[in-house]
């Protein structure tokens, strides 16, 4: 079996507890082993990060892909908002996408003439998470002090839609172009359910909150998602828009670089992309029956991932994401408000979260995302005294606790875990690259079930669901 | 329902007097006087976003000794109220409207029917956008419409515009136009229509 793969170094940020209070990463525990994601499915493709080269590969395929854009629109004189937002830094470390960023302005410089190019980067619920970023890999200096993070409650902005008004951010929009640069990766697929995936940012992370209400309360699980069309689709937002620029990811890493002046054609590509490697592994993590998740990323505890896939997936695995017959995914937001006083859904078919997550050891993720909804339904451990005490002080978490366990440190919280579930299968979620950190059991339980599940989404699952989104082949 | 355990605290000598903190506080619990930013300790509910937002990071949360809980009795009321109001705004009465507080859809309609007349005035006493601030104001609106009432945002204030279409709402042109394309509009009407209707599984006044 091969070594475990090396996660992440936990983060300074006002979000999470002091690195140094991470005193044991899951990956070293006894018995945790790694599967890299080739060997599970051989059919991923290629990628260009990570790589030998570094963040230099993503320079260079982002330089290669923006000579197929058209950027004649753009005026020595005129003004260019970068528009970017939080979850491309989560990223293999956050550096590619710093770097297409970096990228894109010496480009448009370059091609253009313009020197007024600035970054504005959008959050989710943390809203300093881009500023921690902005700093972090020197994009203030880079946009010579141009760079700001703006968040959802920032000054608005009214845009008419085919819906009626809804509303941006301000400074999204407060120069002569826009350029959406952002990346393919599935992330959040109990909400997009991978409809529109490209345009999404202007319905969140570039929105305000009566906009981003729209998406969560008004529209339904699977309309939400025209929330973002309706927006970039009006006339204001069309007559600011440039082009879009993608870092193309696929769960073993960056594939390469898409930008394209036309978003829908750049979203059809990463509808395919999306469905065809994320679909086999979300399917395969639909086939574990029993296991103990660890938590181990500086992310919030639903962002946290394993092979791409993020733990708010996993909770809901139990459920096809992307089969859109499927009205509610285990767990979304609209199914969480669904649950009455009696902590059971409103309604009978409303799927029950995914019950081969027997345990969740919580023992390192951050704040800033309710998250009691997990503690709730799945029995959770978090390691360490000062971690619990920091989501106490969360507003967004104030009963995370009220569910959860608290373990001294790691060992204990395993050795109850195993304990108590029986079961030795372990997902680390520590966002590993190019594989999987997984307890041996687990990673040959993988390994035996994977060409079914590639099969199956190749013969069966893939077909659907690109007929369900109008996705021509 | 939200129990609050901090407070934002300015530090007056940081503070430049930009006004971004009054603006966005949802219960309206900063003035500014003297051009600094004065926190009404009473009022506010400790959501952060003035300490989140402040360009200056001149305001700090600070945990409160005595937590203080915050909630409207939903048993005050005619039950039946309740369940009339929320319904009428399509809303389950148990349904969660607020997801970091937990507060849902009866508590905010039995705070419009103990006279609660704005978003602010709802936050205030129910706790709800004192969370993430971003995802709940579409319901309360939508509350407060179905029970006659039109609130208008607070004048100067970046706390909300205004509300958003909701699905029921949606023109059939544009159902038509995107029919291929994976929205789902009339199966998710379909959805939330039985959200709606569905028996409450524990009624606050039994
Ligand atoms: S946001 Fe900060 S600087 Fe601005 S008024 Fe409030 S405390 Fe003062
Ligand atoms: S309620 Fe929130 S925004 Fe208002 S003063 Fe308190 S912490 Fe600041």
């Amino acid at each position: 079996m091969r070594p475990p793969i090396t996660p992440l170094a936990p983060r300074p940020s006002q979000y999470g507890i002091d690195p140094s209070l991470v005193k044991t990463r899951a990956a070293d525990l006894p018995g945790m082993t790694s599967v890299m994601l080739k060997e599970l499915f051989p059919d991923l493709p290629e990628v260009i990060f990570p790589c030998e080269e570094g963040v230099a590969a993503i320079r260079k395929a982002t330089e290669e892909s923006l000579k197929n854009v058209d950027m004649s629109m753009i005026r020595p004189e005129h003004s260019v908002n970068i528009l970017a937002a939080h979850h491309g830094f989560t990223l293999l470390g956050g550096e590619p996408y710093a770097e297409m960023l970096k990228t894109i302005k010496d480009v448009i410089e370059a091609r253009t003439g313009c020197k007024n190019i600035r970054l504005r980067a959008g959050v989710g619920l943390r809203f300093r998470e881009t500023e921690e970023y902005i700093k972090r890999y020197g994009l203030d200096q880079h946009f010579n002090g141009k760079a700001i993070g703006v968040a959802p409650v920032d000054q608005g902005i009214p845009i008419e839609t085919e819906v009626g008004t809804l509303y941006g951010i301000k400074k999204i929009y407060d120069a002569d172009w826009i350029v959406h640069a952002h990346n393919s990766d599935v992330r959040e697929v109990h909400f997009h359910r991978q409809v529109d995936r490209a345009v999404k940012p202007f319905g969140m992370a570039y929105a305000r909150i009566e906009t981003r209400s729209t998406y969560h309360q008004n529209l339904g699980p699977r309309a939400a998602n025209f929330t973002a069309r309706a927006i970039f689709d009006s006339p204001f937002v069309q007559s600011k828009f440039a082009f879009a620029s993608f870092l193309t990811v696929a769960p073993n890493g960056i594939i390469n670089v898409d930008a394209d002046n036309d978003l829908y054609a750049l979203n059809d590509r990463i509808t395919q992309s999306g469905l065809r490697y994320y679909g086999k592994i979300m399917t395969l993590f639909g086939e574990i029956d029993e296991c103990i998740a660890v938590l181990d990323f500086p992310c919030p505890v639903v962002y946290v991932f394993a092979a791409g896939v993020i733990y708010a997936n996993f909770a809901g695995a139990n459920t096809d994401l992307y089969d859109l017959d499927t009205a509610l995914p285990a767990y979304t937001w609209y199914t969480e408000s669904f649950y009455g006083k009696r902590g059971k859904p409103l309604l009978d078919d409303i799927p029950r979260v995914n019950s081969a997550i027997k345990m969740c050891v919580h023992n390192y993720a951050w704040t800033g995302y309710p998250s009691a909804f997990f503690s709730e339904h799945i029995p959770t451990v978090v390691v360490g005294q000062e971690q619990a005490d920091h989501f106490n002080m969360d507003p967004q978490n104030l009963t995370y606790m009220k569910h959860a366990m608290v373990a001294e440190d790691l060992k204990a919280a395993m050795e109850f875990a195993y304990k108590v579930t029986g079961t030795d299968k372990v997902v680390i979620f520590d966002g590993a690259m190019g594989g999987i950190n997984v307890s041996e059991p687990l990673a040959e339980f993988l390994l035996k079930k994977a060409p079914e599940v590639s099969k199956r989404v190749d013969e069966e699952l893939l077909p659907k669901w690109l007929r369900q989104r109008g996705v021509i082949l | 329902m939200k129990v609050v355990n901090q407070l934002a605290v300015v530090d007056a000598e940081k503070c430049r007097g930009c006004k971004t903190c009054e603006r966005i506080c949802p219960v309206l619990a900063i003035k500014m006087e003297n051009r600094k930013a004065v926190v009404d300790n009473e009022r506010c509910r400790g959501c952060a976003n003035c300490e989140q937002r402040c360009p200056d990071y001149a305001i700090k949360m600070v945990k409160l000794e005595q937590p203080v809980l915050v909630k409207v009795d939903v048993s005050a009321v005619d039950y039946a109220l309740v369940e009339d109001l929320c319904r009428r705004a399509k809303f389950n009465p148990e349904q969660l409207i607020c997801y970091c507080t937990a507060t849902r859809a009866e508590e905010v309609a039995a705070a419009i029917l103990q006279g609660a007349r704005s978003p602010e005035e709802i936050s205030f006493l129910t706790g709800v956008r004192t969370g993430c601030k971003v995802e709940c104001i579409q319901p309360v609106l939508r509350l407060l419409e179905a029970a006659g009432i039109k609130p208008e945002p607070p004048k100067g204030g970046w706390q909300w515009y205004g509300r958003t279409v909701t699905v029921w709402e949606i023109p059939e042109e544009v159902k038509k136009k995107y029919a291929s394309r994976g929205f789902y509009f009339d199966e998710d009407i379909k959805i939330l229509d039985r959200v709606a209707n569905a028996p409450v599984q524990e009624r606050s006044d039994s």
